[in-house]
C-alpha cells in the first residue's frame, strides 16, 4: 500500500514538474499570448489559484516541458492534430458542467465528427462571446447552405438581418428530447420554459393554453403547418394558399384526429367552388386555439 | 447622446488599466420601393433617416483583476428607427459575476395571406420588443446562483376580420388595436453534492393581452350577401401566468456520464369576451347581439429526461436518453349569447386533451479506424392522446366521450464518417422511421431520410456540399398523402491572398406533395380527389472581398431565389389532380426573389473610414404581379474607431 502511495506522488510530482506555466509559452507565441488576456480562458491565470494543470496553456495544451525543449506538435498536445473525440474529450474536462452542453455526447453534430474546435476558434476569434469561428450566422451556413438558402426567401426569420441568431431556437450542442411530434425528432432544437417548442419564446400569444386548442398545434407542432427557416409562401406557410394545408387534413380519411375516426371534412354550405370559403382563416381566425368558440370564429 | 457620454467617460476612467477597443458607424439610410409597399414592408422594410448603423465598445482589464468589472462588452445594431434594431451587453469580473442584456426590437409588418391571388385581410402593423438579462454570481464556482428577467411586448395596429351572425353570413373587417406583453421571471442556482452537480430554477412567465377590436358601419366583404354592420366591438382580455420549475443533475466519471432533467409548467389563462354587434342579417332582419364569455384554460406540463453515457473503451461512446413527456391541457368557458330582442341562450363548452409520450434512444458511436468512424442508433417513441370533447351549440348535441389512441414509432439512424485525407470529410446518413398511427394525414409515418455531406478546408479554401432527400408516405383507405423532398447544395469560399475573397454557393430543393381532399362545391361532396404541390427553388449566393487599394475595401455580393414550379405557364395548369380551379391554381406558385448588392470602405484617416452601400430587392410572382415591388436600398456612413 506504503509503495502504491509513494509510486502515485512520484508520479504526480514528476507530472507537475512537467509543466512550466504560460509565461514560458509566450516567448514564443507571442501572437497568441498578446491579446490572451482578452481570452475568456486567462481567468485561470488570472485567478492564480488554479493547479498547473488547469492554468492557462497547458489547461488545454497538457505540460510543455518537453515542447520547450523540442518545440513540434508531436511533443504538446495540438488541437490540430486530435481526433474529433479526444478534441471533445478535452473540451468537456472543464466545460461539461452547462445544461445547455448535457446531450453533446448524442447531439448530430459529434455524431457527424462536428466537435467544439470546428466551430470556435481559441486564439483567433473575431467576434466578442463564446469565440466563435466567424459570426454565428456564416458559421452554421458554413455546413448548412440549403438554410441560408431559406433564410435568403422573401418570407423569413429575420437571421441575415442580425434581428436573431440560430442559437435563439437551436442548441448546437444537442438538446434534450422534443416534447412534440413523436420525441425523436427535431433534434438540436432548444426549448421554451424548459419544455415547449422555441416559437413560442417569441409567439407567445400562441402558446395558450386555450379551452378550444387546434389539436395538431399541440400535437405535431408548429411545423406541421408553417416552415420555420424561410419559405415562399407568406406567413412561412408549407403551400401558397391556405385551403389546400386545411383540406389536406380535413378529409375526414382514416382514423387520425382527436376522434381516431378522420378530421373532420367541411359542412356542405362551404361552397369551394365559391372564392370566398377559399379564405379558411378570414372566418375562422383564431386557428391556433380559442377560449371561446370550439371553431375558432372568435 | 447618452451612450457616447457613458462611452467616452468610461473610456477616460479606464484608460490606464483597462484595454479599449470602441468604434461607432454613423450615417444614413435611404430607400425608394416601386410596387407593393405593403409586401417590401413585411419582407425587407429598411426606410429613410439617420442611424447608428453599428456600434462596438470592448473593456478588458489587463491582468483579470479589474475593481469592480474585468470585462465589458456592448454592441449594437440599427439604433435609430431600422426595422432590426439590437443591442447586447456583457459585464464581468472573473469568479464573481457575469451579467448578460440582450435586447431587441423589430417593426413588424405582415399584409397576411396576400400572395397568390389570396383576399388577405389579416394585417399586423406593429412592434416587436424583446429583451432577456441574465445575471449569474459566482459563475466558475461549485456554488453558482442564477438571475433572470425576459419580457417581450407587441404593439401596434392590427386587422382581422369576423364573420356574422351565422354560419352563412357575412365577413366583415375589424381593426384591431394590438397590445400583448410577456413577462418571466427566473431564479436558480447550482451546487455540488458528493460529486453530483445540481442544478435548479424555478421561474414564473406572465402572459397579457388585452386587444380590442372594432368597426362601425361596414357592408362586407362580399357585394352579393345583405348581411351588414352597423357598429361592432369586441374586448377580449385575456391574462394567465405559466410558473415553471427546473432541476438538473450531473454526474461525470472516467467511463460514465449521466445527467438528468425534470421539469414541471403549470400553465392558466383567464380570459372574458365580450362582444357586441348590430346590423342586419339576412333571413332574420335587424340583430343586437352580444356575447360574452368568461373562463379559464389550464395546461400542466411535466416532463423528465434522463441521459447515461459510456465510454467502454476511448473509440467508443454509448449513450441512453429517456424521455417522458406528460400534458393535460383542459378548460371551461362559460358562454352566453344574448339576442337582445328575444334575450336567449346560455351554452357550457368543455375540452380536454392530453398528451403522453415516452421515448427511449440509443445511440451507439465508434472509431473504427483512424480514417473511419461509424455510428447506429435505435430511437422508440410511445404517445398515447387522451380527448373529451363536449361543447354544446343549438346544432351539435354535447358530446363527452372519451377517445384514447397511442402511436408507437420505431426509428433508426445510421451513417460513417470518412476522413481518407487530412483536409476531406466525408459523412453519410440515414434514417427509417414507421409510426403506426399519427395524429394528422400529413404527419410521418412511414418515412426515410438519407443524406450526404462533404467538406473539404485546405489552407484558406473551403468547400462543402451537401444532399439529403426526405420521403414521408403516408397512406390510408380513402386517402393518401405523401411527400418528396430533395436537397442539393454546394458551398465553396476561397481567400487567394489577403486582398481577396470569394464565396460562393447554390442549393436546390424540390419538393412534390400529394394529399386527398374531401370537398363541397354547390352542396356536392367531391371525394377521391387529390391536392398537389410542386416547388422546384434554386438558390445562388456569391460574394468577393476585395481590397482595391491599401485604403479602399469593396464588397459586391448576388442573392437570388426562385420557384420555378412545375413549368407551366399560367396557374390553372394542364388538368392534373382536382378537376375545380382554384386547386389547379394552388399547385405551383413561381416567382423569383432577388437582391444584388454592393458596398464600399474607404479608409480615410487611421481612426475614420466613410462607407456606402446599395442594395437591390426585387420579388416577382411569375402569376399575380399585385405584390410584386422593387426597391433600391442603399447607405452612407462614417465609422470611428477608437
Amino acid at each position: 500500500m506504503i509503495r502504491i502511495l509513494l509510486l502515485l506522488l512520484a508520479t504526480i510530482s514528476l507530472q507537475a514538474q512537467n509543466y512550466v506555466g504560460s509565461n514560458a509559452c509566450k516567448v514564443c507565441h507571442a501572437d497568441v499570448w498578446k491579446n490572451f488576456y482578452k481570452n475568456p480562458h486567462f481567468k485561470s491565470i488570472a485567478s492564480g489559484k488554479e493547479e498547473a494543470r488547469n492554468t492557462g496553456c497547458e489547461s488545454c495544451h497538457g505540460p510543455g516541458q518537453a515542447h520547450a525543449k523540442a518545440p513540434s506538435k508531436s511533443t504538446i498536445v495540438a488541437f490540430s492534430e486530435l481526433k474529433s473525440k479526444q478534441v471533445l474529450d478535452a473540451c468537456l474536462r472543464c466545460h461539461n458542467e452547462a445544461l445547455s452542453r448535457a446531450n453533446i455526447r448524442r447531439s448530430s453534430h459529434t455524431l457527424n465528427d462536428v466537435v467544439c474546435s470546428n466551430c470556435h476558434s481559441i486564439h483567433k476569434s473575431p467576434v466578442p462571446k463564446f469565440l466563435l469561428a466567424r459570426n454565428q450566422t456564416d458559421l452554421c451556413y458554413t455546413c448548412h447552405q440549403n438554410v441560408r438558402s431559406q433564410f435568403s426567401m422573401p418570407f423569413k426569420h429575420r437571421v441575415n438581418e442580425g434581428f436573431m441568431t440560430c442559437t435563439d431556437c437551436h442548441n448546437p450542442h444537442g438538446s434534450f428530447a422534443p416534447t412534440w411530434r413523436m420525441a425523436s425528432r427535431p433534434r438540436m432544437v432548444d426549448q421554451a420554459l424548459a419544455n415547449e417548442e422555441p416559437c413560442l419564446k417569441c409567439h407567445s400569444e400562441k402558446r395558450g393554453p386555450f379551452v378550444f386548442e387546434h389539436a395538431p398545434v399541440r400535437v405535431d407542432g408548429c411545423e406541421g403547418c408553417h416552415q420555420p427557416h424561410g419559405s415562399m409562401n407568406s406567413r412561412l406557410l408549407r403551400k401558397p394558399v391556405v385551403f389546400t394545408l386545411c383540406l389536406e387534413c380535413h378529409n375526414g380519411a382514416g382514423n387520425f384526429g382527436r376522434q381516431g375516426v378522420g378530421v373532420a371534412t367541411q359542412t356542405p354550405t362551404h361552397n369551394m367552388a365559391d372564392p370566398r370559403y377559399q379564405n379558411c382563416t378570414t372566418c375562422h381566425v383564431r386557428v391556433h386555439g380559442s377560449n371561446s368558440d370550439p371553431f375558432f370564429f372568435r | 447622446m447618452r451612450y457616447a457620454i457613458f462611452l467616452l467617460s468610461v473610456t477616460a476612467m479606464a484608460q490606464s488599466e483597462y484595454n479599449v477597443v470602441d468604434s461607432f458607424e454613423t450615417g444614413y439610410r435611404f430607400a425608394t420601393v416601386g410596387g407593393n409597399r405593403q409586401q417590401y414592408r413585411s419582407e425587407v422594410n429598411y426606410g429613410n433617416g439617420i442611424r447608428l448603423l453599428n456600434s462596438y465598445f470592448t473593456m478588458n482589464s489587463k491582468d483579470g483583476h479589474g475593481k469592480f468589472f474585468d470585462e465589458i462588452v456592448l454592441t449594437t445594431q440599427g439604433l435609430g428607427n431600422d426595422p432590426y434594431e439590437s443591442a447586447t451587453l456583457r459585464i464581468q469580473k472573473n469568479r464573481l459575476y457575469r451579467y448578460d442584456m440582450l435586447w431587441r426590437e423589430n417593426a413588424y409588418v405582415n399584409p397576411g395571406l396576400t400572395t397568390g391571388n389570396a383576399a388577405g385581410q389579416h394585417l399586423l402593423d406593429t412592434s416587436y420588443t424583446l429583451q432577456d438579462h441574465d445575471f449569474i454570481l459566482f459563475p466558475q464556482s461549485k456554488l453558482k446562483f442564477f438571475l433572470g428577467y425576459t419580457h417581450g411586448a407587441q404593439n401596434g395596429a392590427g386587422i382581422s376580420t369576423v364573420q356574422l351572425f351565422d354560419s352563412r353570413g357575412d365577413e366583415f373587417p375589424l381593426f384591431a388595436n394590438i397590445k400583448r406583453s410577456r413577462n418571466e421571471y427566473r431564479v436558480g442556482n447550482e451546487f455540488q453534492l458528493w460529486g453530483v452537480r445540481v442544478n435548479w430554477m424555478r421561474g414564473w412567465e406572465d402572459f397579457k393581452e388585452d386587444t380590442p377590436f372594432s368597426s362601425g358601419v361596414n357592408p362586407g366583404n362580399n357585394p352579393s350577401d345583405t348581411t351588414t354592420l352597423t357598429s361592432f366591438q369586441r374586448s377580449e382580455p385575456y391574462h394567465g401566468t405559466s410558473p415553471y420549475w427546473r432541476v438538473a443533475i450531473f454526474a461525470d466519471r472516467k467511463w460514465i456520464s449521466v445527467n438528468g432533467r425534470f421539469t414541471y409548467t403549470g400553465g392558466q389563462r383567464a380570459f372574458v369576451l365580450d362582444e357586441t354587434a348590430i346590423g342586419t342579417a339576412a333571413r332574420i332582419g335587424t340583430l343586437n347581439r352580444q356575447v360574452i364569455t368568461t373562463g379559464n384554460a389550464r395546461r400542466p406540463v411535466a416532463t423528465g429526461n434522463a441521459t447515461v453515457s459510456l465510454f467502454p473503451a476511448s473509440k467508443l461512446t454509448i449513450v441512453n436518453q429517456t424521455s417522458v413527456y406528460n400534458v393535460r391541457t383542459e378548460g371551461n368557458s362559460a358562454y352566453l349569447q344574448f339576442n337582445n330582442a328575444t334575450q336567449s341562450s346560455d351554452l357550457l363548452y368543455f375540452q380536454s386533451l392530453g398528451i403522453r409520450t415516452i421515448a427511449n434512444e440509443t445511440d451507439l458511436n465508434y472509431q473504427a479506424l483512424p480514417w473511419l468512424g461509424v455510428y447506429t442508433g435505435y430511437h422508440y417513441s410511445n404517445r398515447r392522446i387522451n380527448s373529451v370533447e363536449q361543447f354544446a351549440l343549438p346544432s351539435n348535441p354535447p358530446d363527452v366521450t372519451p377517445y384514447q389512441q397511442t402511436n408507437q414509432l420505431h426509428s433508426g439512424i445510421a451513417g460513417f464518417k470518412l476522413r481518407p485525407i487530412k483536409p476531406l470529410t466525408l459523412t453519410f446518413d440515414a434514417e427509417v422511421g414507421r409510426a403506426d398511427r399519427p395524429f394528422t394525414p400529413v404527419a410521418e409515418r412511414n418515412y426515410h431520410a438519407l443524406g450526404a455531406r462533404l467538406r473539404y478546408k485546405w489552407k484558406t479554401l473551403q468547400a462543402s456540399a451537401y444532399t439529403k432527400a426526405n420521403y414521408n408516405i403516408n397512406s390510408v383507405s380513402l386517402s393518401s398523402f405523401s411527400s418528396r423532398a430533395r436537397t442539393y447544395a454546394a458551398d465553396v469560399s476561397w481567400s487567394p491572398m489577403e486582398r481577396l475573397s470569394f464565396d460562393a454557393g447554390y442549393s436546390k430543393l424540390h419538393l412534390y406533395t400529394e394529399g386527398g381532399i374531401d370537398y363541397f362545391t354547390n352542396f356536392n361532396e367531391v371525394q377521391g380527389e387529390r391536392s398537389l404541390y410542386f416547388s422546384n427553388i434554386h438558390s445562388v449566393n456569391i460574394g468577393a472581398r476585395i481590397v482595391a487599394t491599401k485604403r479602399a475595401d469593396v464588397y459586391v455580393g448576388y442573392n437570388r431565389v426562385q420557384d420555378t414550379g412545375d413549368g407551366r405557364s399560367n396557374p390553372l395548369g394542364a388538368g392534373i389532380g382536382s378537376s375545380l380551379p382554384a386547386f389547379q391554381a394552388a399547385q405551383t406558385f413561381p416567382l423569383s426573389f432577388q437582391s444584388p448588392l454592393a458596398r464600399f470602405s474607404v479608409k480615410i484617416t487611421e481612426k475614420v473610414r466613410w462607407n456606402a452601400g446599395y442594395q437591390y430587392y426585387g420579388y416577382k410572382e411569375q402569376f399575380y404581379n399585385r405584390e410584386n415591388y422593387r426597391a433600391n436600398t442603399g447607405f452612407t456612413s462614417l465609422l470611428w474607431s477608437f
